[in-house]
């Protein structure tokens, strides 16, 4: 019995500091066991977590506990829970009036989707891809739910692991920005410039295409869509007050699909000295051709492959088109210049 | 940019929360150990878990907590058996995922239908409507897109799906061509560059093969078990017995443009707008790549022969174009 007594001691005593991931849980339990909704009077004066708080705080103790709430509905919202904000009818937007509230229904998995083992072990899988950022924390936090299924969640042991990195600084920000629709601004490289150019867009969709990610968004300025290079964006991506335009149903995939048909569509001519890295490599890039000896390589922007093609040295020759031609001779004259 | 998120994210305590439950609930009754091991947390967090779940629920009518909107566990399995048994749950629901965390799965699902293997599977294509159902909101959009499967890739695979040793015609980046004999390990990605894990028979070691070096690679038998090392392939491959470490000069603003060469723990220098990296190459053939790299931007400033054989290198390829030098 003592043993018994001390247990719900601890549960007690537990629930007087209340850790921030508890507070949000009361907060959700709360929320969902009403169905008219809750005002955040009540909920301050009521939910384990704030109502310790609530009763002796003073004017600024009871400012500071509403903006932990503010934060927690953000929380909560982050991870999918689905927490409705109601209006008293007569006293729209009236924050003391409304109620707050989490329709089950909407909260809990619909009775179809279930997930079995091997579809389990193929998310995990799935997650992996991940290296680092943001869509390593939601893979991660997306697993910890499936892991309600019962089954494991466990690495990989099939002889096959991709990922993919997310490094760039500009990844996180933006993606955030797509969900908030919010217009951004950055400074932006253009391939073949030496000074950044600081661009306004409406950020419509994140695209991984050969290996390198791509923003795909409405150019402000230039009134127009616009497809940037995470790589290039060489400074802080700032949100800006200024809703974005929505993006189309499905605008990855189209972004994709596009990037897909100029990649198809864009080329350059080729040789490589025949047997060297610069042959063996060309050969192996998606998308190559070999016409006789020359090779049909493949991109989605001229100025990119420019960069990629110069880096091979004496074992390339350009043949056209003009332009990469050009730009190649032009960055190996620019190495002889700043090392001669 | 400063990454902006704490360290330690409640965010993920209260997922954890979140899933814990209904599992818990599902299960009916299960130890301690394997609560903790399916949630990768140690037995002792998993108690002190059950010890908060019991104490909440769900506030009665008048806003006060009673007994029958709580958490209550059979205490003698508990605190005897160390096996939880819940009697009373005011939740037992799984949870959606946020159309974030569906979005992050959906797009690592893509990466994986590129796999050789992968493709031709229709599951894939249920999976990913099935995450779709199962997010709380529109999804947002993030799409993936690998190469689709190559013949040579298909081949390497084909190995280390079957166990068998390949010979491969490889170009090293000193422009070298090695025959080799390997026992494969594993196919792994990094972005859109494959890489071979395998054990080389001529250096009796592990090594890390690029795929897109491969002139060839044919299968010749069965390949011999061997122990696997744990190593990341990114460190396999990056060389360190023969650095040479040149010291680069750029703009702060372009660091960027050399990313894939600045490791974790390169030495990174900023004198007001300008940034001055020391970079570890393999060998001096590549001092003429990053050059080009760097071209237009910034040059490598030390040690002077490796800006003499950058130099060298741009005028024997303008050379080789038949193009003077300015």
């Amino acid at each position: 019995m003592a043993a018994r007594r001390s247990a719900r001691a601890d549960a007690a005593s537990a629930r007087r500091r209340v850790p921030p991931e508890q507070r949000q849980f009361n907060l959700i339990l709360a929320l969902m066991a009403t169905d008219q909704g809750l005002t955040k009077h009540d909920i301050l004066s009521t939910v384990a977590g704030y109502s310790e708080r609530f009763e002796q705080a003073d004017d600024k103790e009871r400012t500071a506990l509403e903006r932990q709430f503010e934060r927690d509905k953000e929380d909560v919202r982050e991870l999918g829970v689905p927490l409705e904000t109601v209006d008293q009818p007569g006293a729209e937007g009236d924050t003391r009036l409304q109620r707050y509230r989490i329709p089950k229904s909407q909260y809990r998995l619909p009775d179809d989707v279930e997930f079995s083992a091997e579809e389990v072990a193929l998310l995990s899988l799935a997650g992996q891809v991940w290296r680092e950022g943001s869509l390593t924390e939601r893979s991660r936090r997306a697993l910890t739910k499936l892991r309600a299924f019962g089954h494991a969640v466990e690495s990989s042991v099939i002889g096959f692991a991709p990922s993919i990195r997310t490094r760039e600084a500009a990844h996180d920000p933006l993606a955030d920005a797509i969900d908030r629709r919010r217009q951004v601004s950055f400074p932006y490289l253009k391939p073949g410039l030496a000074e950044p150019e600081l661009r306004r867009v409406s950020p419509l969709a994140l695209v991984n295409h050969e290996g390198r990610w791509h923003l795909h968004a409405h150019d402000e300025a230039a009134d127009a869509p616009r497809t940037f290079l995470l790589r290039r964006i060489v400074g802080t991506v700032r949100a800006e007050d200024a809703p974005a335009r929505a993006p189309r149903p499905d605008e990855a995939a189209l972004a994709q699909a596009e990037l897909q048909q100029l990649f198809e569509r864009t080329t350059a001519t080729v040789v490589a000295r025949p047997g060297s890295e610069a042959d063996v490599v060309l050969r192996n890039r998606a998308g190559t051709v070999v016409e006789g000896e020359a090779l049909i390589v493949r991109t989605t922007d001229l100025a990119v492959l420019a960069d990629e093609l110069a880096a091979f040295g004496a074992d390339v020759r350009v043949e056209g088109p003009e332009s990469v031609r050009k730009a190649v001779l032009a960055r190996w004259r620019e190495v002889v210049r700043a090392h001669g | 940019m400063a990454d902006r998120t704490p360290p330690v994210k409640s965010g993920d305590k209260l997922a954890l929360l979140l899933g814990l439950v209904p599992y818990l609930i599902d299960e009916v009754r299960v130890s301690v150990t394997q609560a903790a091991a399916q949630f990768e947390t140690t037995p002792d967090q998993m108690r002190a878990l059950v010890g908060y779940l019991i104490g909440t629920g769900e506030p009665g009518p008048d806003g006060l907590y009673l007994p029958q909107g709580l958490f209550d566990i059979d205490w003698d399995d508990f605190e005897q058996r160390d096996i939880i048994r819940f009697r009373q749950a005011p939740l037992d629901e799984r949870p959606r995922l946020s159309a974030r965390e569906a979005a992050a799965l959906l797009a690592g699902l893509q990466a994986l239908a590129a796999l050789p293997g992968f493709a031709e599977r229709d599951d894939l294509e249920r999976l990913m409507g099935k995450l779709a159902r199962g997010a709380s909101g529109e999804v947002a959009p993030v799409a993936v897109q690998t190469r689709t499967a190559d013949a040579l890739r298909e081949t390497v695979a084909a190995a280390v799906a079957a166990g068998q040793r390949l010979r491969l015609d490889y170009v090293t980046t000193r422009g070298e061509r090695d025959e080799r004999e390997v026992d494969p390990i594993r196919l792994e990605s990094v972005d859109d560059v494959w890489y071979l894990r395998a054990w080389c028979l001529s250096r009796e070691a592990e090594r890390t093969f690029r795929l897109d070096r491969m002139a060839s690679a044919v299968p010749i038998g069965d390949a011999e078990p061997h122990e696997p090392s744990t190593a990341d392939a990114g460190e396999l491959f990056r060389s360190d017995a023969d650095d040479l470490l040149v010291t680069v000069e750029l703009p702060a603003a372009s660091l960027p443009l050399i990313a894939d060469y600045l490791g974790p723990e390169d030495a990174v220098e900023y004198a007001g707008d300008r940034a001055i990296a020391r970079i570890p190459l393999a060998h001096r053939g590549l001092v003429g790549r990053l050059a080009a790299r760097l071209a237009g931007v910034g040059a490598i400033t030390e040690p002077a022969d490796a800006r003499a054989a950058a130099a060298q290198w741009a005028r024997e390829a303008l050379a080789a174009s038949g193009e003077p030098l300015d």
